[in-house]
């Protein structure tokens, strides 16, 4: 019995199979949502309006800037970058609707920037089951990206809140050892997520004594008030915050109104921009001399330059593009600014390094193999890689001075870099990359 | 006009068939059925049988003047056998075809205007309904058989609401040249199992923090009247509860255990929880999930609460009275949650959007602490493993299947559909994976020219119809308004708008006609057109929290 396939037949069938192929290939190829031969477009859910969105509400403006500065010079391989951004309020129940507005209606390549930890959470599992890339994700929550095979096209755009606890929680358990230190915090991820930093750290705190949580954004802050009137009557020295901007300020507020002077604040980098928090209790009334008074000499954490770092030159050549490029109703320089274009930078480099064959398997592919290789603002590498999806590695701490910048603590920027598990805090020795002169990513 | 239809409809029912307006006429029937009664309208000429099938249980056909050979068989959902306040054991065919309860809408007339024969019966086994799912399959298959000898047929759907999901799954996998077409309406996908623990997981919840008294899914068993008042009794302390807390919105701390009830934790988070953990829906007919209100609802997770509260009622009428009757067939003691992980069952997201709702961090830890800790049910093995069997469906029929569920169904929880789309596509993907194997196999021209005619389609359309984005109202005291009008889309069982209902209909009709579902191209341009059906054919509003 001759085994051996017919020649002429092998030929027919590998050619059909092969054209089988190649025509699915080409179906696919052409048919990638929100990819076009002159577009990519890219979807962002943030709370542009209500109680949260102070601040992260100028993150898809500063973005947009810098795409359409990319835009403005021809693109990412031909294609233009466009970015469709939703308004959640900062609602769960809403994200999931803008969430399905920028899939069907929209028709995205993929998810970008998206902001908040709950709103998040209610959406990514969705995201990730439809394999849609859920790149540059602005919540610090450890639970998105430890763990890539349970969010396998979830990226971080943030450092964890544990990192940067742990780095926060190691310089004040060390400084104020004879300090009674606690913490007021978002009953969330977020909020959980900081306390397991600082406890890892090596902070104890004690419920209803030095630990205060309570609910954040949706409509003011719930228990706020109650939870300052708790830790000052337990006597705490050092307060950490832990909670968006808009809490953050509201917390200083109250603490005044109680004449609640704590030794020192330290807040988590997320809820400290001084722009946002002068912006927030000017709204309120607050003279800016005096919300400027209550935040000088608060420590805090950042993985970029401070935004008043005029001598960065990341800040000089986004600062220009802000000025340029921005067309949002509010394109004050600061942290939040920064930030968005950073984020918006980094992922122009991964768009330029997936290729012109874009798929959303390949970004994804690429984020994962190199994406740990992309330069930006942050002092310390990205920590993407098939066992984690975690950005930023580390921080470096500071302190408010009377202008409001964000000065490295003792001088000297320090970088710290830890991770989101039972890792030690050490001393990066990363050394940033320069920005090309045109401030576009140089992506091999 | 006249004469012409009737002579038309007269060519369709066969030789021995006679008709004439006001006549009633014996038509020829199988043997064991009876025969049926057939009556012209004489205004509409639409001929309606009345008949029996060979158990005595009635059904109905009805044929319009202008039938065009496209027939669809209306398979009905649960029915008690015995009569409750409010609810009378149905005994013919009070339901021809999808209706809407919300809407007030019936679909006979516009099938019947768009020339569909139409057909309907009363599942009933010698006299009881109940969850008598295998003698519906055979039921059915009955009628679509008797009604094929009399009428002539070119196109059959099958199709039906709620229950009807784990009768017409089975029967298009026994019959698969039973129909041409099936389609499933807010149905239960096979089994009721995965339902079914979620409802006495949300009972048993019940007993443990608010009346230990309740017994849930073990008072369920006892065959006849007497099991039927036990059930009533149990659930008459969960509806004194939900009276209770529909004025006082659960303020009151949780009273039992005796530990937990120092906590002072209000009984709407362990309402909360209850429901989360079970998967009801979050939106209700009134409360959308995320309007707030200064006072009574100030997060969107005490709005959630209230819908929770709002869906509970009727998710436990799938508890108890579809419990009662699944427990008639497997017998008692089919529920046992010695290791049920009842921490594992509330889900991430869940936590974390409903943080307000559950009252925090600790709440929800002593709550869950509570609950693991807690004296379990321990079922009886011979029923769970009857349960676990129930309905067994393979979900690899070829057919064309059309589904259609409200995105917030407080009855049959919208991840039925999800679940058996997901069970169909892995059939989907596995077959079409071994097709791909044998083309990359095959040996000669015939056999590759048999594969690529033969490809292995997808042929399932999920629709799903969605809410407004907001559409809680309040009083003028701040409380929700339950008694304005409910979502005009996507919450309620079986409840959808005319045009929702006569679109699924044209679909299955269409894909009846073609052995294949439409394109997605073809479902884009059809619709966006209908407010509020989703037209993301990959969309998945939950999943249900058992998934055997």
């Amino acid at each position: 019995m001759n085994l051996r396939k017919p020649l002429i037949l092998t030929v027919v069938a590998s050619a059909l199979v092969g054209s089988l192929v190649m025509n699915g290939f080409s179906a696919t190829a052409a048919s990638v949502p929100g990819v076009s031969s002159t577009e990519i477009v890219l979807g962002m859910q943030l709370p542009q309006t209500g109680g949260a969105s102070p601040g992260y509400n100028k993150i898809d403006d500063a973005a947009r800037a810098y795409f359409d500065y990319v835009n403005s010079k021809g693109g990412v391989n031909g294609r233009s970058i466009k970015l469709v951004a939703k308004d959640d309020t900062y609602k769960a129940g809403v994200t999931i609707t803008t969430a399905r507005e920028l899939i069907n209606n929209d028709k995205i390549f993929a998810f970008f920037g998206s902001v908040g930890t709950q709103t998040h959470l209610s959406v990514v599992k969705d995201i990730n089951r439809r394999g849609i890339p859920d790149i540059l994700v602005n919540s610090g929550y450890s639970g998105f990206y430890t763990d890539p095979k349970k969010y396998p096209n979830s990226f971080g755009g943030l450092g964890t809140y544990t990192v940067e606890a742990k780095i926060l929680g190691k310089y004040l358990k060390e400084k104020y050892a004879d300090k009674k230190i606690g913490i007021l915090y978002q009953s969330d991820d977020f909020g959980r997520n900081a306390l397991a930093g600082l406890t890892a750290a090596g902070l104890k705190f004690e419920a209803k004594k030095t630990a205060a949580s309570f609910v954040s954004g949706t409509h003011g802050s719930i228990g706020l008030g109650t939870q300052i009137g708790q830790l000052k009557a337990n006597g705490v020295e050092v307060v950490i915050i832990a909670a968006v901007s808009s809490a953050t300020a509201v917390a200083y507020a109250t603490a005044a109104a109680l004449a609640y002077k704590p030794t020192k604040w330290a807040v988590m980098s997320v809820g400290a921009d001084s722009t946002t928090f002068q912006t927030i209790l000017g709204a309120r009334g607050t003279p800016l001399a005096t919300s400027a008074a209550l935040l000088a000499g608060t420590i805090s954490a950042s993985h970029i330059p401070a935004a008043g770092d005029a001598d960065d030159e990341f800040v000089k050549a986004f600062k220009k593009i802000n000025t340029d490029f921005n067309k949002g109703p509010d394109k004050t320089w600061d942290f939040n600014v920064l930030h968005g274009m950073n984020i918006a930078y980094i992922a122009t480099s991964a768009l330029m390094g997936t290729g012109k064959d874009l798929t959303r398997a390949k970004l994804v592919s690429y984020m994962e193999k190199n994406g740990a290789k992309l330069s930006n603002a942050a002092f310390s590498p990205l920590g993407y890689s098939a066992s984690t999806h975690e950005a930023f590695t580390g921080f470096w701490l500071g302190e408010y001075d009377a202008s409001l910048l964000l000065k490295p603590l003792d001088g000297k920027r320090v970088v710290y870099t830890t991770d989101s598990g039972s890792g030690l805090v050490t001393v990066s020795n990363y050394q940033r990359p320069a920005i090309a002169a045109d401030a576009l990513p140089k992506v091999a | 006009m006249k004469n012409v239809n009737l002579k038309k409809l007269i060519a369709t029912l066969g030789a021995t068939a006679l008709i004439s307006t006001g006549l009633v006429v014996a038509v020829a029937a199988p043997a064991q059925a009876s025969t049926p009664v057939c009556v012209e309208d004489a205004k509409t000429g639409v001929i309606t049988c009345d008949g029996a099938l060979s158990n005595g249980a009635k059904y109905r056909t009805m044929v319009p003047s202008n039938y065009g050979g496209t027939f669809f068989f209306w398979q009905h959902g649960v029915r008690p056998s015995y009569a409750y306040p409010g609810y009378v054991a149905p005994t013919g065919v009070e339901q021809m075809s999808p209706t809407s309860v919300n809407h007030k809408v019936s679909t006979v007339k516009p099938m019947l205007q768009l020339g569909y024969g139409i057909a309907a019966y009363d599942c009933s086994s010698n006299g009881l309904h109940g969850w008598n799912t295998a003698d519906c399959v055979e039921m059915l298959n009955e009628l679509v058989t008797i009604t094929k000898k009399r009428i002539s047929i070119t196109k059959t759907v099958v199709y039906g609401g709620s229950m009807a999901g784990a009768i017409l799954t089975p029967y298009i996998e026994k019959y698969p040249t039973g129909a041409d077409a099936v389609g499933v309406l807010a149905g239960v996908s096979p089994s009721i199992a995965n339902t079914l623990k979620s409802g006495c997981d949300f009972l048993y919840i019940f007993s443990v923090f608010f009346d230990p008294t309740i017994k849930g899914c073990t008072v369920m068993g006892t065959k006849g009247v007497p099991g039927h008042m036990a059930v009533l009794g149990d659930f008459a302390k969960v509806g004194a509860l939900l009276t209770k807390w529909s004025v006082d919105y659960g303020s009151s701390p949780i009273a039992y255990p005796a530990p937990l009830a120092a906590a002072g934790i209000p009984q709407r988070s362990a309402l909360l929880l209850a429901g989360l953990i079970a998967g009801i829906p979050t939106k209700s007919g009134h409360m959308d999930g995320i309007s707030t209100n200064a006072t009574l609802i100030p997060e969107g997770s005490i709005n959630s609460t209230v819908a929770i509260l709002e869906n509970a009622q009727d998710f436990l009428g799938t508890a108890y009275f579809g419990g009662q009757g699944v427990a008639e067939v497997v017998g008692a003691g089919f529920y046992d949650n010695t290791k049920t992980n009842f921490s594992a069952l509330l889900a991430d997201e869940d936590l974390g959007r409903f943080t307000v709702g559950l009252s925090g961090d600790d709440a929800v830890n002593a709550m869950l602490a509570t609950l693991a800790a807690y004296p379990r049910v321990e079922g009886v093995p011979a029923s769970v493993a009857k349960l676990a069997a129930l309905d067994k469906s393979k979900f690899d029929t070829t057919k064309p299947v059309v589904l259609l569920s409200n995105e917030a169904d407080r009855l049959v929880l919208s991840g039925n559909q999800v679940h058996y789309v997901n069970k169909a596509k892995a059939v989907y993907e596995a077959r079409l994976a071994a097709w791909e194997k044998r083309l990359a196999d095959a040996k000669d021209q015939p056999e590759i020219t048999f594969l690529l005619k033969n490809k292995p389609v997808w042929n399932t359309v999920s629709m799903y119809a969605v809410t407004p984005d907001t559409y809680t109202k309040f009083t003028a005291t701040g409380a929700p308004d339950l008694t304005a009008p409910v979502a005009i889309s996507g919450v309620g069982h079986e409840s959808f708008t005319k045009e929702q209902l006569m679109t699924w209909v044209r679909v299955l009709a269409s894909s009846a006609k073609t052995g294949k579902v439409p394109s997605q191209t073809v479902l884009n341009t059809i619709l966006p057109k209908v407010p509020y059906l989703n037209t993301d054919p990959d969309y998945q509003p939950a999943e249900l929290k058992y998934q055997d």
